[in-house]
Parts: C-alpha cells; sequence; structure tokens
C-alpha cells in the first residue's frame, strides 16, 4: 500500500518524458532477461522448433500431402503447426517465471504492471517468430512450395501478434491454476479461432496467387483483431498479476 | 439462510404455468409447416433458449467490467449465475438445432456461421468453468473469471462475423438464393402467437432460474465463509 | 409445387427435439436442488461446530478461572 502510494507520487512528479522513458526500459529489460536466459540455455526455443517438425511430420502422413492437396492445405498445416508449437512456449515461458519467482520479484518493482505483459509479448513473440523463420525454408524444402512471400510473411507477423497477445494474457492466467500444464490450449484456442481463420485465409490467399482486394478483408481483421485484443490485455493484466 | 422469498416461489410456478402453455402453443396451436413437417416445431423452443442464452452471455461480459472496476465478490456470483444458465440453455439450442437440420438439411452438422460460431461459443464458457474450477482463492477466482469472460464475450462476436464475412466470399453448399432450401419459411399469424409466446416464455423461465442460481450462489459463499471460520 | 409434394411426416425428430429439451432442464432444475440441499446440510453441521467450538470456549474460560 505505501509502496503504492510511494509509485504514485513518484509518477505524478516525474515529468511526462521520463514517465514513458522508465516504461520502455522496464519493457526492454523483461525482454532482455528472457532472451539471455533463452540464450543460455535454449530449452524453450529448441522445444518449440522440434516439436513443430514433428507437427509437419504428423500432418505429412495424416494427410497424404501430395501435389495437387498441398497446395490447398498448406497454409492450414503451417497455422495448426504455429499454435500448438506456441502454446508450448507460452505455457513454458509463463511456469519459468512463476517457478522462479521472477514474477513476484517483477511484481515488486516500481514500474507500471502493463510493462511486464508488453515484455512478456515481446519476448514470446519473439521465439515463436524465430520458429516460424526455421520452420518456413524447412517447409518449403520439404515440400517444395516456395513460402518466402512478403505478403506472407505479413500474415504470419500479425497473425503471431494477435497469437500471443491474448495467449500471453491468458498463460498468465493458466499457469497460476492447479491444473496448470493442460489449461492453456483449452483456454486459448476457442478465443483465437478468428485469427487462425482470417490468418490462414490469408495465407493461402497469396500461397495460391489471389487478388489482394480477396485478401485485403482477413488482413483487415487481423489488424483489427491484435488491436482490440492487444488493448484489452493492456488494461485487465493488473487483475492477472495482482498478488 | 433465509426461506424463498415469495417472489420467487410465485415466480416459479408462473415459469411452470408458461413453460406449459408456450408447448402447448408449440404443439398444438401453431400449424403444421407444409415443407418441413412437424420438426419445424421445434425451432419455438429454439429461439427462445438461443434469445436468452445470448442475453446471459453478453450480461456476463458486462458483469466482467464492473466486477473489474468494484472488485466486489456480488458481482461474481451474478456472472457465475449468467453462464451457467445460458450454458444450459445454449446446450438445448444447438442440440434441437441439429435435431432440426437433420431432415430439413439432411445433415446433422454443417459448417455454417452459426452452427459453428455456436459450438466455439459453448466452448468457450466450458473452458470458463475449467480454469475457475482449478483456482481456490476466490478473488482470483472472481478476477481471472471475469478476465476470461470479458475475452469470450468479446472473441464470440468476431469468431461469427469472421466466418460469415469468408463464407460470404466463397459461396457455400446450403443457402442460394432459395430461400426454402435453405429450410427458411413464412411464419403464419398463429406461428407468430407460438414464437413470440416462446421467447416470453423462456425469458421468464431465464430470469427465474438466474435468480435460484444466485441464491445457489450466495448460499456457497456463507458455507464458504463459514468453513474458513470454523478451520481457523 | 412445393404445395404438391406431401408434408414430410418428421414427427419423430420432433419428439426427440422436446424430450431432449425437457430432460435438459429437469437435470439442471434437479442438479440446482441437489447442490442446494447438499449446502444446506454443509451449513447445519459447520454452524453445530461452530456452536460447540464456542461453547468449549467459554467453558474453558470458566474453568479457567
Amino acid at each position: 500500500m505505501a509502496e503504492n502510494v510511494e509509485r504514485t507520487t513518484k509518477t505524478h512528479t516525474a515529468d511526462r518524458g521520463s514517465r514513458t522513458g522508465n516504461f520502455f526500459k522496464a519493457v526492454s529489460a523483461v525482454v532482455w532477461k528472457d532472451l539471455q536466459a533463452e540464450f543460455r540455455s535454449r530449452e524453450l526455443f529448441s522445444a518449440m522448433l522440434v516439436f513443430s517438425l514433428l507437427i509437419i511430420l504428423i500432418f505429412n502422413f495424416a494427410l497424404e500431402l501430395d501435389i495437387k492437396t498441398r497446395q490447398s492445405v498448406t497454409a492450414g498445416v503451417l497455422w495448426a503447426t504455429f499454435a500448438f508449437a506456441g502454446t508450448l512456449g507460452l505455457n513454458r515461458s509463463m511456469a519459468i517465471e512463476k517457478d522462479r519467482g521472477c514474477l513476484d520479484g517483477l511484481l515488486l518493482a516500481p514500474v507500471d504492471r502493463s510493462a511486464i505483459y508488453f515484455g512478456k509479448v515481446i519476448s514470446n513473440l519473439a521465439f515463436m517468430l524465430i520458429v516460424e523463420i526455421i520452420v518456413l525454408p524447412v517447409y518449403s524444402i520439404l515440400y517444395n512450395v516456395n513460402l518466402f512471400q512478403a505478403g506472407l510473411l505479413l500474415v504470419i507477423l500479425l497473425g503471431s501478434i494477435g497469437y500471443v497477445g491474448v495467449g500471453t494474457l491468458l498463460s498468465a492466467m493458466s499457469v497460476q491454476t492447479r491444473t496448470r500444464d493442460i489449461l492453456l490450449p483449452i483456454l486459448l484456442f476457442p478465443v483465437v479461432i478468428p485469427v487462425l481463420l482470417a490468418a490462414v485465409k490469408a495465407s493461402s490467399g497469396y500461397l495460391t496467387g489471389a487478388e489482394f482486394s480477396e485478401i485485403l478483408l482477413p488482413l483487415n481483421l487481423l489488424i483489427a483483431y491484435d488491436i482490440i485484443f492487444i488493448a484489452v490485455a493492456f488494461m485487465v493484466f493488473d487483475n492477472v498479476v495482482e498478488e | 439462510m433465509q426461506d424463498k422469498p415469495i417472489t420467487l416461489k410465485v415466480l416459479d410456478i408462473v415459469s411452470l404455468i408458461l413453460l406449459g402453455i408456450s408447448t402447448y402453443l408449440a404443439l398444438v396451436f401453431a400449424p403444421t409447416e407444409l415443407v418441413m413437417g412437424d420438426v419445424q416445431r421445434v425451432f419455438y423452443f429454439h429461439i427462445g433458449t438461443a434469445w436468452t442464452a445470448l442475453m446471459g452471455f453478453i450480461l456476463a461480459a458486462v458483469f466482467s467490467v464492473v466486477y473489474l472496476i468494484k472488485k466486489d465478490l456480488k458481482w461474481d456470483r451474478y456472472q457465475v449465475a449468467a453462464i451457467e444458465v445460458s450454458l444450459v440453455f445454449f446446450f438445448i439450442t444447438i442440440v434441437l438445432g441439429s435435431i432440426w437440420a437433420r431432415p430439413a438439411w439432411n445433415t446433422w452438422w454443417t459448417w455454417d456461421p452459426r452452427l459453428t460460431t455456436a459450438a466455439v461459443t459453448e466452448l468457450i464458457y466450458i473452458a470458463y468453468f475449467m480454469l475457475r474450477q482449478g483456482i481456490d482463492d476466490p478473488d482470483r477466482r472472481a478476477r481471472f473469471g471475469a478476465v476470461y469472460a470479458l475475452v469470450g464475450g468479446l472473441s464470440a462476436p468476431i469468431t461469427f462475423f469472421a466466418i460469415r464475412l469468408f463464407r460470404t466470399i466463397h459461396p457455400v453448399v446450403i443457402g442460394g438464393a432459395n430461400a426454402e432450401a435453405e429450410g427458411g419459411f413464412a411464419m403464419t399469424a398463429d406461428m407468430r402467437v407460438a414464437f413470440f409466446f416462446a421467447l416470453f416464455a423462456f425469458t421468464v423461465i431465464f430470469v427465474d432460474l438466474y435468480w435460484n442460481r444466485i441464491r445457489l450462489g450466495n448460499l456457497q459463499e456463507k458455507v464458504e465463509q463459514l468453513k474458513l471460520k470454523v478451520t481457523l | 409445387m412445393f404445395l404438391q409434394t406431401p408434408t414430410p411426416d418428421t414427427s419423430g425428430y420432433m419428439i426427440a427435439g422436446y424430450a431432449i429439451a425437457f430432460i435438459t432442464m429437469a437435470l439442471y432444475v434437479a442438479s440446482m436442488a441437489l447442490r442446494s440441499r447438499n449446502l444446506h446440510q454443509d451449513l447445519t453441521t459447520l454452524q453445530e461446530m461452530d456452536k460447540s467450538a464456542r461453547e468449549k470456549e467459554a467453558a474453558g474460560k470458566q474453568s479457567g478461572r
């Protein structure tokens, strides 16, 4: 309580410039900590990557990916892979915070809680994008499709932002429950369906060479979803980490 | 816990009577639809439960915001009650829709916007209860529940619009220009009576169940507090 | 054109639909009644425990004097 008061008086007296400066400093501190820890252990990244490759392998047997079907299902296979690998990463990244007591330490620090949220979003996004950047060429080689198109990369970026934006909020909740190992996908998948839907539509649009006017609609939806849900998560994140 | 208030007792009885009248209107009073036959009669209960369940879900999202601002556990109990009753009603909606679709569309299920959104919504609120079950601390349970109900309540309509947008670009198998093929039909005056009465009856039944469920929540709260007091 | 085709007999589906609707509602009401009864039982037990604990405390104080 006293700390809260101190914090508010501090922020009131501080001028606007240094306040935003502090915020960015806190965000980058969280990101930096995550990236450094990951750089040392590489456990999260390697698990996500191997898991993604295994999913692609399973899809190969499950769907009989011959040349004809490949065209139509590539977008779906990619996004299903990213979604499954994503939950693995999100869960682990938050569980580490919880187990090592980092979250409590961060909460005691005199920074805005939303800085923790944005920090975690950025580091989770970084992990996801790195995995995606490795999965794409592997998929391209294995199935002989060119996935390196600027439009497709944009879709993957926008889709990952929406996925991680909601996923970070929900994983912060799920790691604090008794059923934390299994809960995240159950919470996350039904609410990210719009992201997956729009991302698959836009990706397959780019892959089949559809007209831009057709791709514009899912792209707009992705942008709208990203903005709405990151704004909501930003507003409610306080309630999720409050102790 | 005091005894049931007299208003609620009256409401219980009124709900039962209204359910009876609505059943009569739907099964006997309304004429048989010519193209689909008797199965069209499930439509009255289908719409009645769907309308009230959706109202309940919207109410729950509103309670999320109120709880997150006021932090009074009362709003959490209102929210749980609304979601639970709506979940039961929405289950009835989905099953009735599926039963109607079998003879009308010749399939139990199609992945059209409404059916898909209905299934996703049901799953979101089942996940809501799974989330709550994993948390012991009542304040945290309420906070997490409110956050998830808010996120879910925002996501469900977006899902609906997303599916509808994309399915209109790529025509669906079901639902050409002909409304009859889609299973649409024009309502006669008698059908309209049964229809609006079902809406009214289910609204009252929902309020009655909702009130009872809130009382149950209050009782639960009381027991939990007493438990804490005794064990201390 | 539609008038010429006879109305199909789909009453079986209708009966199934109404049966499921009523059974679901009945089950829900029953579950609420059951939960309410259990909670009332818990409440009475807890109240008794609370009461006896307080009596013991009071008795303990008296004997201490």
